[in-house]
């Protein structure tokens, strides 16, 4: 009973934090239609920053500087909203799916200088230690699970509520005008660009922060926890919880991670272990066709929006339309 | 067949959204070779209705005829063959191509055997633009943008022939020497029918005009009648001042 | 050294020019950012060996080594029907799934998404069905041949690249003088225009996806003979595909060669000075590069 408490609190912690990845791609694509296919990079970014911020004196790379877990939170925050306003900077004032490139770009680099970085990163090998919130009850199971899940839990609702709080405020309003009326966008002109880079770089914030929270929640880091297929399992949490809506980004990534967690065990049991590369690029296709799907039959995603937003998003269009006619 | 009219419509309902119609129901009727003008204040629904007609504006309702054709549901490069050729306001030509190139790409939609001679044909109608084929269109003035739309538009030798306010934005000279070609067009034998804003110029080479108000056909006549009607002052001058003096 | 970087450089910017031609056609035409042309490269790749793999079991005649090439009449025979069912490929998912879109009128970003959705299920579909496990069209080893300045290439990396060549050539003549080339750059400057002018769209679009697909056919055999077959040698393609599109300008069959040998030859020089395990990030340096300094590429149009 009470492993099973302990597994539960650890697959809840764990999709949590990637609750978190997906509120802060809700801000960029659900609510600005913005299309970053580099999650992984932005997340990569947080948990390095943060890793080498807080882990103790390590002789065979550069730092460890031992620093507490906020501040390596913060920082892993402050790095990934500098390099999402960078990226932005550049290509969100040029034709809207340059960003989408940039983005997809930005991954590539951002694994290739995990990897290579040796000296700052430990390259293939990663860097372990990272101090665990609470890391004094480690010799109890229960106790650590519940804590870190409550750790993580309110980083979760802390996020959600800034957000929430933003998305209801004049900020809020405006980027669902300008995602959803291009001639609201264009009649804000350059100001609608700089609301376009400030909600890319509060959502990248937001992934950096996942990033460190995930890194600091298992302990270990590694190239291999940032590659592409990070940022389709956020997609595809997105997508079934609803662009657009922070409670169903929530509700989405921990679905999805169930699913994913269930089919992974799954297939280690039942298929051959010389099978089970190819059952899990099956599961990929599914998020692939999913997303399409999605697109093609349900626009809002499988939750959607609330109705309280999509009505002023309406209205926000039809004065638009008004104006222009 | 011959004693089909030109074009018509019946009952015509367009726009961009289906519950909100910008065209409400225009029955006209346009004759062989006649010269119409759509004149009505601004935002009556007269490019909404000359786009519909071309088939870049959806159609909700009601029916368009050509030479006695249903071509309500034509896809719009059907309609080309079909003897329909439209003149847009504003982009109506292909910027990053060459003059010769836009009329080369009208005439693709021919016969092989017929291209040539009708290049030469427009050539010789329009010397200014024959003296350099490879120039960018892009690069062209006002006025000779407008010429080589209206070659564009008229190498395939449309029954009909629709503008949208072809004198929008020329300089008065140019304004005349547009409307002397059309009056030209027409004469060889092409219907035309003309949305303007120019009421003066446009009722000065039309047989007739046509008044639209609110997305519907309010006043129809004969041209020189119309010029002095009591009815446009009013649409015009009282409720567009700025507008009478265009 | 330097000889043979530059030779290192071009063979595999012919290479990215080739596919950066479907990319920077299907861009400008059908304005968005493909994600999935990737994934036709590799597919084509997959298509051309099961087909000339079959040629050559039936018939093993077609498997042996023609004149100094590695290979025989199976893989040319393959490419031409790799061609045919990328084209059949691309032509799908068009009618599966952006056209739908495009008919709803979906944005730019809409599209790019659905670009994405495909990639990932066309890749792994192949990682489905192949395996992630290297593949390769032969077996029969190659001996580089001295060219220049102690430059060396085999007979199989010449034949790319001057097969590259001579497509350029070709494109930029099929856009430039005929009647359907005329067509696609029209509809690319203005659908509705191009409509009025009596271009049938539709059948342009699909002209398009058949175009790219094709190209992005001789780009998949191309890679799959000069390096090897794996599901994800079109996605590690890409973003050198999409630096060289939109360095070149989108819509510009030469510049985008131009910018593939370009930027294969600065992959070349960062293996040959940096390091190999950098080479993937070099195409993200120049897409930097060029966004900040010249957005609309060394052949586009401003504001393009």
């Amino acid at each position: 009973m009470i492993e099973l408490i302990s597994y539960g609190a650890f697959f809840l912690t764990l999709a949590l934090t990637y609750a978190i990845m997906c509120l802060g791609l809700n801000v960029q694509w659900g609510q600005t239609g913005l299309f970053n296919v580099g999650v992984a990079g932005f997340v990569g970014i947080g948990a390095y920053v943060s890793a080498l911020l807080t882990t103790p004196d390590a002789p065979d790379r550069f730092g460890g500087f031992d620093l507490p877990i906020a501040v390596g939170w913060i920082a892993a925050a402050i790095a990934a909203a500098l390099a999402s306003a960078l990226l932005g900077a550049m290509t969100l004032r040029l034709r809207s799916d340059y960003l989408a490139i940039a983005t997809f770009g930005f991954a590539v680099v951002v694994q290739l200088a995990v990897l290579n970085l040796q000296k700052l990163t430990g390259g293939p090998f990663g860097i372990s230690f990272i101090p665990r919130p609470f890391g004094a009850l480690a010799s109890d199971p229960l106790v650590f699970g519940l804590c870190n899940l409550a750790v993580v839990g309110a980083v979760t609702l802390a996020v959600y509520g800034a957000l929430e709080h933003l998305m209801r405020s004049p900020w809020g309003r405006v980027l669902r005008a300008i995602r959803e009326d291009e001639q609201a966008a264009s009649a804000l002109g350059k100001n609608a660009t700089v609301f376009r880079l400030q909600a890319f770089a509060v959502g990248g914030a937001i992934m950096g922060l996942a990033g460190a929270v995930q890194g600091h929640f298992i302990g270990y880091i590694s190239p291999e926890g940032y590659v592409p297929i990070l940022t389709f399992q956020v997609w595809a949490m997105l997508i079934v919880g609803g662009s657009g809506n922070n409670r169903g980004a929530i509700a989405g990534a921990i679905l999805v991670w169930a699913i994913w967690a269930a089919s992974g065990a799954a297939l280690a049991a039942f298929i051959p272990a010389d099978q089970q590369a190819r059952a899990s690029a099956l599961k990929i296709v599914m998020i692939g066709v999913a997303i399409c799907l999605v697109l093609l039959l349900r626009p809002r995603g499988l939750l959607g929006e609330r109705a309280t937003v999509s009505r002023h998003v309406e209205n926000a269009g039809d004065h638009a339309k008004d104006k222009a006619s | 067949m011959s004693e089909a009219p030109a074009l018509a419509t019946r009952g015509l309902v367009a726009g961009y959204e289906r519950d909100l119609p910008i065209v409400r129901g225009i029955d006209l009727t346009i004759g062989k070779g006649e010269l119409v003008a759509i004149l009505g204040p601004n935002g009556a629904g007269k490019s909404t209705y000359v786009k519909a007609i071309a088939g870049t504006v959806p159609c909700f309702g009601g029916a368009i005829m050509l030479d006695g054709k249903d071509i309500t549901a034509m896809p719009l490069h059907q309609r080309i063959s079909a003897g329909l050729a439209f003149v847009p306001q504003t982009e109506n030509i292909f910027a990053s191509l060459s003059i010769g190139e836009n009329l080369q790409l009208a005439a693709d939609v021919l016969p092989k055997a017929l291209r040539a001679a009708r290049l030469e044909k427009m050539w010789a109608m329009f010397p200014d633009l024959a003296s350099r084929p490879a120039l960018r269109a892009g690069q062209l003035s006002g006025g000779q943008r407008q010429m080589l739309a209206v070659a564009r538009a008229l190498i395939v030798e449309p029954q009909v022939l629709i503008l949208d306010e072809p004198s929008a934005g020329l300089s008065p000279k140019i304004v005349s020497s547009v409307f002397a070609m059309l009056q030209s067009i027409n004469r060889s034998g092409v219907t035309i029918l003309l949305v303007e804003q120019n009421v003066k110029a446009a009722l000065a080479i039309a047989d007739r005009g046509v008044i639209l108000v609110e997305g519907q056909l309010r006043h129809e006549g004969n041209a020189a009648q119309l010029a002095t009607d009591p009815l446009l002052a009013e649409l015009y001058l009282g409720a567009q001042p700025e507008k009478a003096s265009a | 050294m330097i000889a043979q970087m530059l030779m290192d450089g071009l063979i595999a910017g012919s290479m990215i020019g080739l596919g950066a031609i479907g990319i920077t056609l299907t861009y400008s035409i059908l304005r968005f950012a493909n994600f999935a042309h990737g994934e036709l490269v590799s597919w084509a790749a997959y298509f051309a060996l099961s087909v000339s793999t079959a040629l050559g079991t039936a018939l093993p005649g077609l498997s042996a080594s023609l004149g100094p090439f590695s290979f025989g009449w199976s893989l040319p025979l393959g490419l031409i029907a790799a061609m045919a069912l990328t084209g059949l490929l691309a032509l799908f998912a068009d009618t599966l799934l952006f056209a739908r879109l495009r008919a709803r009128g979906a944005s730019t970003i809409i599209l790019v998404m659905a670009g994405f959705g495909a990639a990932l299920t066309l890749r792994s579909l192949l990682e489905f069905i192949f395996t992630s496990k290297p593949m390769y069209f032969t077996s029969a080893l190659q001996i580089a041949r001295p060219l220049f300045a102690g430059a060396r290439a085999t007979p199989d990396q010449l034949l790319g690249l001057g097969l590259a060549v001579a497509l350029v050539a070709a494109v930029h003549l099929i856009l430039t003088r005929t009647a359907a080339g005329r067509a696609m750059r029209a509809v690319s400057e203005n659908q509705a225009l191009a409509g009025l002018a009596g271009i049938d769209v539709a059948k342009t679009i699909r002209l398009v996806w058949l175009f790219g697909a094709s190209l992005a056919a001789v780009a998949g055999v191309m890679a799959g003979l000069l390096v090897q077959i794996r599901p994800y040698m079109g996605h590690d393609l890409l973003l050198p595909l999409f630096a060289a599109a939109i360095l070149g300008g989108i819509g510009s069959v030469p510049g985008a060669m131009i910018a593939g040998l370009i930027v294969g030859l600065a992959e070349a020089a960062c293996v040959n000075f940096i390091g190999a395990e950098w080479r993937a990030a070099v195409s993200f340096f120049i897409l930097v590069a060029i966004l900040l300094l010249r957005p609309q590429g060394l052949f586009g149009k401003a504001g393009a």
